[in-house]
């Protein structure tokens, strides 16, 4: 650093002139008590440097948007605990940093409606600036949302949707619509035979309605399926899949619309070489071992759906629905369906981010 | 098989003969009674029951390949649930596996990252873990809260650390990285081999353990105490028997085999994840498997044996109907009525048992 290095050109000189003197038990310790204060003033000169630096970029934003109140935005979620929503927490913190805003994460850890909205009522009755939602349940936040509309706070929904709800704006893929999606992609891979599509929890509202859209694509093609519930822990959907592949060698394609089940079919695909026997396997999400198998070759896809987006984007607009005294700011944003291959999951590899939740380091570091 | 109903002790009335007399030779008919009324007895037919139903309806399931998978349904439970039965015989429940198991795979990362090289760092992780039955022990047995609450808070204090550690996010479990030749055949490192992710690793660490404990269990004076304890606390604890440090050394036993059991399913899934809905699950597949094996949940009886055979059970329902493929919607449903049989046959053969005095 270079006011270390200013620091121990000051030290040297001061040196070198009571070097002219012969040196004494005094002056030596003069020349420790010099060493220590002024290698530890560096840190303090440091951040005295860079003081301003900091003050200008808390200072941005208010000088950007004319507001310097620190918003309060409260987001529920379904699943609080699920690490793939770890990058969308990135995303609120790092918009959260940008803006100057505090943020709380709330909800359920297992999709339990009821208490989903207890906290929703809760942000309410705090006076949340914003409230961010996963609609995962068509009528149970119709009234939550309608009563935090009347009182001013602005709702928008993220990672899974009910339009009819009266939620300002969408942010995050349609579940259904990357089914479907998935589901086509299953149809070009294996044209006709049998398909297995594997859940960890049926019933769970982030990921049924994936499976829900690939069997409405699936259903009465050429492609046969059949759906099985795997599990809520890693090594029992490892054990599923295995089991359900000894009793279905004839099967041309495995596939999974959670994350730990799409790792677990690409673990059988590789445990079995399956890829001899030319078998497809596809999913959803990046767990590491998922990125590093499907780089391998043994799977065919798996869909990225950005959760970091999820996060920041929907702070980034109830800030400036705020901001732009509701003039701007909100607007649907879908956050994609990224099919990646052995080509395209290779910076994921090579990578840690936070946007990925890799790492909850800032930027993107080598791995 | 344990002797500890108050009723066992009394002369069985199917053997009236003379004590001093030879004993004669038991007819087939006596030995399948008596094999049906052990403690083990009722839940080793329905499993085996259920292995011939699934064999005869499912051609893939009586095959080597499916075996090597039924191990990892059931073998890492068995651990799980031994130790379990140790506490519940003491008329205790150790809820905090669950969270032990997510946190000993993250904490041992952490070890590894720190450089300490694998197997020391399972021996230091498993001692961690010990170190946390320790705890629950002395909050139940010395500061007097219902081991039901003690486990629970653990549990949720253990995932909540787990999720804070790992900031949520799913890691690669050291040493467990499967390599894959040009030929395209797989193949494990020696420490994947043996802890966990070797075909018969997990099977070998259950029936040792299960062994142990049941000779523990059945012949030394810790098993000894820990029925009596279990049975009756306050007649144990006149008789001289140290009540507190026996259930103590129970929950450090149930910790320290959670750890380790977590270890290795880390080691074979090849992943550390930090999500709490997968230990909660684990949780209560292990008590299943400890009651279905015929363990009270209210204490002074149990048997460690019953509780590898009552895992076998589960493991075999949850492989035969994935191998079925049978629907992801009719799955829980199909689990539920399954075991809810077992558990009535279980029920009505022990009640033959305590009217024929068997046991």
């Amino acid at each position: 650093m270079s006011d270390n290095e200013f620091v121990n050109e000051a030290i040297e000189r001061l040196e070198w002139s009571d070097a002219k003197v012969e040196a004494t038990p005094q002056s030596k310790a003069r020349a420790v008590t010099r060493r220590v204060a002024l290698g530890g003033g560096a840190g303090a000169v440091a951040a005295f440097m860079l003081a301003p630096a900091a003050q200008a970029l808390a200072a941005s934003s208010s000088s950007v948007f004319g507001t310097g109140k620190k918003y309060h935005f409260v987001f529920v979620n379904h699943v609080t605990t699920n690490p793939f929503f770890t990058p969308t927490i990135s995303g609120i913190q790092d918009a959260c940093n940008l803006l100057g805003c505090s943020y709380q994460w709330t909800g359920s850890e297992t999709s339990n409606v009821a208490q989903m909205v207890t906290a929703f009522n809760t942000a309410i009755a705090g006076n949340a600036d914003g409230i961010a939602i996963p609609l995962i349940d068509p009528k149970a936040f119709n009234a939550p949302t309608a009563k935090a509309l009347a009182k001013g706070i602005p709702v928008l929904s993220y990672n899974a949707d009910e339009p009819t709800n009266g939620r300002l704006a969408y942010i995050g893929q349609d579940l259904f619509v990357s089914g479907q999606d998935m589901g086509q992609r299953i149809k070009s891979l294996v044209p006709s035979g049998n398909v297995a599509l594997f859940i960890a929890t049926p019933g769970s509202a982030n990921i049924q309605p994936r499976i829900n859209g690939a069997e409405s694509v699936l259903k009465g093609s050429a492609t046969k399926y059949t759906v099985t519930a795997t599990g809520a822990a890693l090594p029992q959907e490892l054990s599923t899949i295995e089991s359900f592949w000894q009793g279905h060698t004839s099967y041309k394609g495995l596939f999974a619309v959670d994350g730990g089940s799409t790792q677990a079919v690409f673990q059988t695909i590789q445990k079995y070489n399956l890829r001899g026997k030319g078998v497809k396997g596809g999913g959803y999400d990046l767990t590491p071992i998922t990125q590093q198998l499907l780089a391998a070759g043994e799977g065919d896809f798996t869909i990225d759906q950005q959760p970091y987006l999820q996060g920041f984007l929907p702070t980034l607009e109830l800030f400036l629905y705020h901001a732009s005294d509701r003039l701007s700011g909100i607007a649907d944003v879908d956050t994609g369906l990224k099919f990646l291959d052995k080509t395209t999951v290779k910076p994921y590899n090579s990578t840690k981010s936070r946007y990925e939740g890799t790492s909850s380091k800032v930027g993107v570091t080598n791995s | 098989m344990i002797h500890s109903d108050p009723d066992a002790a009394a002369p069985a009335r199917g053997e009236e003969q003379p004590r001093s007399a030879p004993r004669a030779v038991l007819s087939p008919w006596t030995l399948i009674k008596r094999f049906l009324t052990m403690r083990e007895g009722s839940i080793s037919v329905v499993t085996i029951a259920l292995i011939v139903y699934f064999s005869l309806s499912i051609p893939a399931f009586f095959t080597s390949s499916n075996f090597q998978t039924l191990l990892t349904y059931f073998t890492w439970l068995a651990i799980l649930a031994g130790g379990e039965v140790f506490l519940m015989i003491n008329g205790e429940i150790d809820l905090s596996i669950g969270g032990v198991y997510l946190f000993a795979p993250l904490l041992f990362y952490e070890i590894v990252g720190g450089g300490i090289s694998l197997v020391p760092a399972v021996i230091l992780t498993i001692l961690v873990c010990t170190g946390i039955g320790v705890v629950n022990g002395v909050v139940t047995a010395i500061l007097g809260v219902n081991s039901f609450i003690t486990t629970l808070g653990t549990l949720f204090a253990l995932e909540g650390l787990t999720l804070i550690v790992s900031h949520a996010e799913q890691l690669n479990m050291p040493g467990s990285a499967v390599s894959t030749s040009a030929n395209g055949s797989s193949h494990l490192g020696t420490f994947a081999s043996i802890f966990g992710a070797g075909v018969y690793s997990e099977l070998v660490w259950a029936v040792v353990i299960i062994a142990i404990m049941q000779i523990a269990l059945t012949r030394t004076r810790w098993g000894l105490h820990t029925i009596a304890v279990g049975s009756n606390r306050i007649a144990a604890a006149e008789a001289g028997v140290k009540v507190r440090l026996v259930v103590i050394r129970n929950f450090m036993v149930c910790s320290s085999l959670a750890g380790l059991v977590g270890i290795m399913e880390a080691v074979r899934s090849q992943s550390i994840s930090p999500d709490p809905s997968s230990s909660n699950s684990v949780l209560l597949d292990a008590i299943a498997a400890a009651v279905i094996g015929g363990t009270l949940l209210a204490g002074g009886s149990g048997t460690i044996v019953g509780a590898f055979i009552g895992a076998l059970f589960l493991g075999v329902l949850q492989d035969g109907l994935a191998i079925k493929g049978v629907n992801a919607d009719y799955l829980d449903f199909y689990l539920g009525i399954a075991i809810l049989f077992a558990m009535l046959i279980n029920v009505y053969v022990g009640r033959v048992r305590r009217r024929t005095g068997v046991g």
